[in-house]
């Protein structure tokens, strides 16, 4: 038993793509698929309107019509289930069904839609990146045109931030449970100082790299290799877009990574980052550790 | 490898649970259900909107009609409980009709209930606007912005673009959360009381236009001139009551359902019915009940009358009033708008329209296509009554008066008839069932037919005649012309309702044993 997949599912093609990643993972993983409708209480979320519980059982039988139909259009060897979830906000309504499922990744779709076009990340996939301490997985718009493949390697992409360790114990674990190679790339360069010149930080980030690469090297399963790629580029995003890919591959970031200190607009380098990645990124939270513990 | 083979699926493969967190986030205690029942009824807005009109049918006897007009309304209401209760659906008034009276009268109660609530969306976007332009004439110091309101292409311009707003917030069911609506419901009640009590004073002192001193007559509902001016004045005041009933029907979910909603209406009802009982005193007391320049009932201002009102009663603080109302209009329109959407919804639902209207938007889980359509159709109403009528507010105010008589009352009738074999299961059954809702329903239909005839007179409202006819009469009667249209047309299209296949006649039996 490796956990399982809950997906937040819409009948839109933001949801159609959540599905077919959330499908990947899960047979990648061999986990079991949640689909999961997070509908709002009392069918509204506007404090001006009268809560009626008659509108909820309405929209309670849609979703689940909803769900039925995404259900069978899912791959059949996969363990899959519908699930309909009432909360405050969609995120809040995902993450209490991954607890409850024991998700270890939640996918939900990237798009934005909206008058602001499809590179801004949408509200519910800001809102977990903020709040969810279970890895959060994007995925990208047209997810569900792709071929379906199952997972061939995993990337992470590394740094000195806080919650760096639990991104490479996510990642290894991940690789690992999968049967993959993983490969590692630094972004040390992009974490230091600004101003240290070329030669140190060169020293700095083979050291960094090497450090890395034992740890996930000790960590991995016998059988499976971890290499260190470097990533020239002058910011985080300019390095992800010369990486080169697999079909079917996915990348790990540390939400730190995504989060400017002090700055509320989290989503704008994941939305810029996902504009550049051909491949889904699965966000993993520094709290991770915390999380578990608590 | 994929497959769309139904069939091989389990059938149990969807769960419907509550997550872990099983607490039920959402139960409203008797605060919210105040606040959600004042935001509803939005006095603010409804009481500049109906005012004027009901001072130019009574007189100084508007006090009197308030408390009146209320009992129709709390009686009515006391049958939406019951009905609510047995049968809780998004369709309402449509529902309870149906399974009442079948599908032909059921179908014209929920055309009511919809043809109301459209009327009132597009006056509550017509005060907006008037209110919108004031707010940016007293906040610039420039008076001629106040003016562009009644330029008829800028007004239906920026009308429809109210509504584009609304529909969105509808639509997209945006989140607002229970501590704003809070701060709006005090900012409104603060507002108008301060309005109400400087109204009072200056027409103490004498600083007033036209200083009305006060009679405990004005709270003789006999005083009223004529039966005709009783009928139009109360069916006026079941307008500023309208929505209150919200309050009464949330049981479930309710904190406590057996005490939540009872108290909720009780402190609803005392704090509208004070706030108006003030203010229409006050408003009185400081402008008169004549025609001139500031009077009550003239016809340049009766449709909006704070509008007038403000600056002369405030001064440099009647801004605030222009806030309150556009403020309690904006909350009221995303609550009304729900009303409409939701019942068409279920209209479609059951195949009494087509079954888009029962479409629910996959993102945002509203009743995505009603929601639309209903704007549309309020819009539209709007712009052509712009057109139509010399003074467009008083008039849909008017013609909102009597569809709510005629849903109300076919309501009140429902439950009536539907309990029909329960009547004298106990005491309890006898009153809430039985006569209480036939008073009500008695008192609605009688209101109806009175203002109804008497509309047909080209000088009742706002004077605008069509063929001889009042407009308020021709549109009374249009509306339920086209709903009678468009059933016969769905009857023919989608005959399995009008069957009573989708959705059937019913009486509960009696509990008593025999």
């Amino acid at each position: 038993m490796t956990g399982s997949v809950v997906v937040g599912y819409t009948a839109t093609d933001t949801g159609a793509d959540a599905a077919a990643l959330g499908a990947r993972l899960a047979r990648s993983l061999g986990a079991t698929l949640h689909l999961v409708i997070v509908l709002p209480n009392e069918g509204t979320r506007s404090a001006a309107v009268p809560p009626e519980r008659a509108y909820e059982e309405h929209i309670r039988g849609q979703a689940k019509k909803w769900l039925a139909d995404a259900i069978v259009r899912l791959p059949q060897e996969l363990t899959r289930n519908g699930h309909v979830r009432f909360a405050e906000s969609f995120a809040e309504g995902l993450i209490a069904a991954g607890e409850e499922f024991d998700a270890r990744v939640i996918v939900v779709g990237a798009a934005g839609g909206g008058i602001f076009g499809r590179h801004r990340l949408g509200s519910v996939a800001s809102e977990l990146l903020h709040s969810s301490t279970i890895p959060v997985a994007l995925a990208p718009v047209g997810s569900a045109q792709q071929d379906d493949h199952v997972i061939p390697r995993v990337t992470a992409a590394v740094g000195t931030r806080p919650g760096a360790d639990a991104l490479l114990d996510e990642a290894v674990a991940l690789a690992g449970d999968t049967g993959v190679d993983l490969r590692l790339v630094s972004l040390v360069p992009f974490d230091v100082p600004p101003g240290l010149d070329t030669g140190a930080l060169r020293v700095v980030g083979d050291e960094h790299s090497q450090e890395v690469l034992a740890v996930a090297s000790e960590l991995l399963p016998d059988g499976r290799t971890a290499v260190v790629e470097k990533a020239p580029g002058d910011s985080v995003e300019d390095a992800v877009a010369h990486l080169s890919w697999l079909p079917g591959e996915v990348v790990l970031v540390g939400s730190s990574r995504l989060a400017q200190p002090r700055r509320l607009f989290l989503g704008s380098t994941a939305a810029k980052m996902l504009h550049e990645l051909p491949v889904p990124m699965i966000v993993v939270p520094r709290t991770r550790a915390e999380a578990g513990v608590r | 490898m994929s497959s769309t083979n139904r069939a091989t699926e389990p059938e149990s493969g969807v769960t419907t649970g509550i997550s872990t967190k099983g607490l039920r986030a959402g139960a409203v205690g008797v605060v919210g259900a105040v606040v959600i029942g004042i935001s509803t009824i939005a006095p603010a807005y409804t009481l500049t909107a109906s005012l004027g009109p009901t001072v130019a049918e009574v007189g100084t006897q508007v006090p009197a009609i308030i408390l009146v007009g209320f009992i129709p309304m709390l009686l009515t209401a006391f049958g939406y409980r019951e009905l609510n209760r047995v049968m809780p659906d998004s369709g309402t008034s449509f529902t309870w009709g149906v399974r009442a009276f079948g599908p032909w009268i059921g179908w014209m109660t929920g055309w009511g209930l919809i043809a109301a609530t459209v009327i009132v969306l597009s006056n509550l976007a017509g005060i907006a606007v008037e209110f919108l332009f004031l707010l940016i004439a007293q906040l610039t110091g420039n008076p001629e912005i106040a003016d562009l309101a009644f330029n008829p292409i800028i007004n239906v311009v920026v009308c429809l673009l109210f509504m584009l707003g609304a529909t969105l917030v509808s639509y997209r069911d945006m989140q607002t959360t229970q501590k704003f609506q809070y701060v709006l419901v005090s900012f409104q009640l603060v507002v108008l009381v301060i309005f109400a009590v400087v109204a009072i004073v200056k027409a103490v002192s004498g600083e007033a236009p036209e200083p009305t001193a006060f009679s405990w007559a004005w709270f003789n509902p006999f005083e009223v001139p004529s039966f005709s001016a009783f009928a139009a004045g109360l069916s006026l005041s079941i307008f500023i009551f309208w929505g209150w009933d919200v309050v009464l029907t949330m049981n479930e979910e309710t904190k406590d359902p057996d005490r939540t909603p009872g108290r909720a209406a009780v402190v609803t009802v005392i704090v509208v019915v004070s706030l108006y009982l003030l203010l229409a005193i006050g408003l009185i007391m400081f402008a008169g009940v004549g025609t001139g320049a500031l009077g009550l009932a003239n016809e340049d201002i009766s449709a909006n009358v704070f509008f007038a009102l403000s600056d002369p009663v405030l001064g440099p603080l009647a801004f605030l009033v222009s806030l309150a109302v556009l403020s309690s209009s904006a909350a009221s329109l995303q609550s009304t708008a729900v009303g409409p959407a939701r019942t068409l919804l279920a209209m479609g639902h059951y195949g009494a329209l087509p079954k888009q209207f029962a479409k629910v938007s996959p993102r945002f889980f509203t009743p995505g296509y009603s929601t639309i359509v209903s704007a549309v159709v309020a819009s539209a109403f709007y712009a052509v009554m712009r057109l139509l009528s010399e003074n467009v507010l008083t008039d849909t105010i008017l013609s909102l008066g009597m569809m709510i008589c005629f849903y109300y009352g076919l309501t009140a009738f429902a439950c009536v008839w539907y309990f029909r074999k329960q009547w004298f299961d106990s005491a309890r059954s006898f009153f809430f069932t039985f006569l209480f809702p036939l008073v009500g329903g008695g008192i609605l239909a009688v209101l109806f037919v009175t203002t109804l005839i008497d509309s047909m007179d080209p000088e009742y409202g706002s004077g605008s005649s069509i063929g001889g006819l009042g407009l308020v009469f021709v549109l009374g009667v249009t509306i339920i012309l086209v709903g009678v249209a468009i059933m016969i047309w769905q009857r023919i299209k989608r005959p399995a309702f009008f069957r009573g296949e989708t959705l059937g006649m019913e009486a509960p039996p009696s509990r008593r044993r025999r």
